[in-house]
Parts: C-alpha cells; structure tokens; sequence
C-alpha cells in the first residue's frame, strides 16, 4: 500500500518535471508514428520474428536463410558478381515491354473509344484475344522466338496490353456526354474537344489501366526470365536454384517486391500529379 | 445600345418517340428582351430551348435568328444549364476560357470579376459551392458577349438565399449587356422577377403569355408583383384543379 502510493506520488512529480521540450519532442514522435511509423510496424515484427526464427534453429538456414544473410547475400551479389547489371536488363525489358504493348493499347483503347465503327471492326476480336491467359502462349513464344529478347518482349507487350487498352475504351465511354455538349456550345472543334474534355476525363481511369498493367508487367517478366532467359533476375532465380542457394532465391524474390513497390509509388506520383485537380486527390484537410 | 439577337420561332413540333412534346410552339423574342417561360416539368419547355440552342433539330416548322435560317448549333447564343457543367480538371478562369482565343485571357478574368469571383480565379471548380459554380458558368456564358442568352432552369438546385442572389446578378449583366434572353425556370416568381414577358407551355403549346409591365429591379413585396404572380400560378396550377374536381 505504502510502496504504491510513493510510486505513484513519484511518478506525478516526474510528469510535472518534465520540460516543455520535452513533451514537444513526444509529441512529434507520436505524430511521426502515427503518420509513418505505424506503416513499418508490422513488417518489422516480421522479420525480427523471421530472424530470431532462424538464429534459433527452428527453421534451417538451408530451407530459409535469416534476413541477415540474404543482406550479406545481396552486397556480395551487389560487389562482386554485378548484380545492378541484372537489375538493370530485367527493368529495361519491362519498361519497353509496357512501352510497346501499353501504347497499342492505349492506342486502340481511344479509337474504338471514339469511333463506333472501329469498335465493331475490333472490340470483339480483342475481348476474345482477352479471355486466353496470356502466359499460357508462353510455349509458342518459345517456338516464334526461342529463348531471346523478342520472346519476353512479345509476352510482356501482350499482357500490359489489355488492362490497358479496356480501361481506355472505358474511360472515353464514360466520359460526361453533358460536358461534351457543353463544349460544342461553347464552341469547341473537335480536335479541342479531345484535348480539353474527353481526355482529361478518361484519365482516371487510363491511368487505373496503367496501375494493372504495371502488376501485369512484373509478374509477366518473372515468368519469362524464370522459365526462358539468359540474363535478368529471373535468370539469377533459376541458375541459384540449380545450386542449392536459398539465399540468392530469397533475395530475388524480395528484390521482385521491392520493383513492384517502386513502380506502384511511381504510378501513384502521376495519379497526383495528373489528377490535382480531382477531389480525390487534393490534400486532405486534416 | 440594344445589341440582342432577334429570334422568331413558328409552329416548332417536337416529337420523341410516339410522344408529342411540341406541337406548334410559335415564339418571337424582341432584340434586347427577357422572356420567361415557365410550365410543368415534362411540358416540354426545355426542349423547346434545346431547338432554339440548336442542339435538337424540330420534326416541323422554324427557327430564325435575325431573319436567317437555324441550321444546326445556334452560334449566337450561350446556354447556362441546370447543372454548372464545369470541366472539373480546370479552374475557375480555365473554365470561363473555354472556346476563347488565348489573347482574350483578360476578358476572363473581367468577366469572374464581374460575377464577384475575382479572388477564386485560380481555385479548382470541384471544391466550389453549387452557387459559386452557377456564377462560373455565367461568366463563361457571358465572356463572349453573345447576341442570346437561353437559361435551362440555371437556379433550380440552388438555395433560395443564393438563388435571390443569382436573379439580381443576372438581372444587372442583362441591363449591362442588353443581350436577348430566354429563361426556362418552374419557379414563376422568378419568371416574373426577371422577364419583360412570361409565356406559360401547357400541353405542348403555348398557353399563357403576359407582358410584366412592372419598373425594375423589382420589388417582390408589392401587391402588383404578388397579383401578377398570382395570376400566372393559378393558371398553371388551374389545369391540375380542374381535373381534379372532375374525377
């Protein structure tokens, strides 16, 4: 009895002894936890928990090596065995990849968007091309086009190509009829009309299209480094495979996270960026 | 100083599907006047602004605008809709820009002062208040000093604080500019507070039509202005009341 209530008495003194700079800095770390690191908090407990896991023998290093040693992993691949070079060749793929079939996509997406007659020529053919997974093709692509360049370039085009294109079509189909006869009253030739109402009102959802289309993108090139292909990630995955090194598999599959992440941060920097005006998107007032 | 477009419409008929809208609307808009129309909704007075916009082709008869032919998009007027119909993706000053030539940015930016949104120019329109966005959009209607105005129940949706607010803004541009004006509206003391003349649509025709001889800006609590809008109402409402009685 005695004992708690000194405890709580020196506990009241020592809130009141602290100094006003001192509650400013709780207070900014409660606002920085509150903003950023309660994000962090459960992919932290994870790989403490994945750590301690394998320190303690629980899980074998060879089944599943602990973080530490996929970092020490990833600096030697980094150092000595040129691994940015890897890095490098598997994003550039993707990218030309989502390039080519992103900008037929996007393409065709407008034109039967706009053009009725260009819709019943090829939106049928298109939605059937549509309904075949795109990697079930990937033992013809190897037939076309053997294990090189082309191939990965031909599967990731046809897969980034229809998320594309449908939210294309769709965006133009659902933009505002009323604003576009707004438009023509007020005077606007057609060309004018495309830039100043029907694209910016089917950007949302183009750029929806794009945010797929980037999932599409990635796991297309791991597929097709994976199962065809002499350099790139992928590669790296399948020759680590051949020799028994969980390590290097891990770290490429982390590295696979890491990419989509950063494409997904890009993405959401042009949806900021291009949609400011869109209540959505405006700095929330709070 | 009367700068309005002259706008002569006989026997319009409008059909949509099997039904009738309009059926032998005749219409003359002096240069420089204000007329009201009013009706109930579905009696089709807003089709017959759509025909004289231009924006709908009439199954008969004609329009003509200065004693020419209306083929097509009425080029002389501006419309201001129920619905602002901003471009979300533009600001104010944006919007009102539409369909300007760049060197006449100035005439823009004069025309959101004159609807008292000078300070908001550059604001987004989608964070705006409905009566801020009806004020845009007359700015836009009106920066291009067009001949004609046609207003499609512009301040339907709005408060009736902001709405009062609204007919004196368009009263004032309207003795400014002297442009001619046809006002859509279901509210017939705003008819009878803005038009020089108000004309009634009932059963595709025109019913009504009275000349609201009262000096301006007018004063809404005088016994005149409350006889005329009495007169008007009951004819609206006086359809209805005699089919009431005889069921």
């Amino acid at each position: 009895m005695t004992t708690r209530s000194i405890a709580s008495r020196s506990a009241t003194r020592s809130a009141l002894n602290t100094t006003a700079s001192d509650r400013a800095f709780r207070k900014a770390a409660r606002v920085w936890f509150g903003r950023t690191g309660i994000y962090w908090v459960v992919p932290l407990t994870i790989l403490i928990t994945w750590q301690a896991l394998v320190m303690s023998g629980v899980i074998p290093q060879r089944i599943l090596p602990a973080p530490s040693g996929v970092l020490q992993t990833a600096i030697t691949l980094f150092t000595e065995e040129g691994l940015a070079e890897d890095i490098g060749v598997s994003t550039a793929r993707a990218l030309a990849g989502l390039a080519i079939g992103g900008g037929i996509g996007l393409v065709l997406g407008m034109f039967n968007g706009l053009f009725p007659l260009s819709e019943k020529l090829l939106d049928t053919t298109v939605q059937m091309i549509r309904t075949i997974p795109h990697l079930a093709l990937v033992p013809l692509v190897i037939l076309w086009f053997g294990i090189d360049e082309k191939a990965r370039l031909f599967l990731i085009a046809l897969g980034v190509f229809f998320p594309i294109y449908v939210n294309t079509f769709m965006g133009i189909r659902y933009v505002d009829r009323n604003l576009v006869e707004m438009g023509r009253v007020y005077g606007l030739n057609t060309p004018q009309l495309f830039w100043q109402i029907i694209l910016p009102g089917a950007l949302p959802s183009i750029l929806l299209g794009l945010r797929l289309a980037l999932g599409v993108m990635w796991l297309t090139l791991i597929v097709a480094e994976t199962i065809a292909a002499n350099a790139g990630l992928g590669y790296l995955a399948a020759q680590a495979r051949e020799f028994m090194r969980t390590d290097v598999v891990v770290f490429v599959i982390v590295t696979y996270a890491l990419l989509g992440k950063l494409a997904d941060v890009i993405a959401r920097f042009l949806e900021h960026r291009l949609l400011a005006w869109h209540p959505n998107y405006q700095k929330r007032a709070r | 100083m009367a700068r309005g477009t002259h706008v002569a419409a006989s026997g319009l008929h409008k059909l949509f599907g099997t039904l009738r809208v309009l059926r032998g609307v005749n219409l003359e808009i002096a240069p420089g006047e204000f007329v009201g129309v009013v009706g109930r909704s579905g009696s089709g007075k807003s089709t017959l602004l759509r025909l004289i916009a231009g924006l709908d082709a009439p199954d008969a008869g004609d329009i003509r605008i200065d004693d020419a032919l209306l083929v097509g998009q009425n080029k002389a007027a501006r419309v201001m809709f129920q619905d602002a119909r901003l471009l979300p993706w533009k600001t104010a000053l944006e919007n009102v820009r539409i369909g300007l030539p760049r060197e006449r940015t100035r005439d823009a930016a004069e025309a959101l002062d004159q609807v008292g949104l000078k300070a908001h120019a550059n604001a987004w329109v989608s964070v705006m208040s409905g009566g801020e966005r009806q004020r845009v959009a007359l700015a836009r209607a009106l920066v291009s000093r067009p001949p004609l105005l046609l207003l499609d129940e512009p301040l339907g949706a709005l408060d009736a604080l902001t709405r009062i607010d609204m007919q004196m803004l368009v009263e004032r541009l309207w003795l400014e500019q002297r442009f001619s004006a046809l006002l859509i509206t279901h509210d017939v003391e705003e008819a009878v507070a803005l038009a020089d003349r108000v004309v009634l649509i009932e059963d595709g025709v025109i019913g009504l039509a009275v000349t609201v001889d009262l000096p301006r800006p007018r004063d809404r609590g005088s016994a005149a202005f409350a006889a005329l809008k009495s007169e008007i109402l009951n004819r609206v409402m006086g359809f209805h009341m005699d089919t009431v009685t005889s069921l």
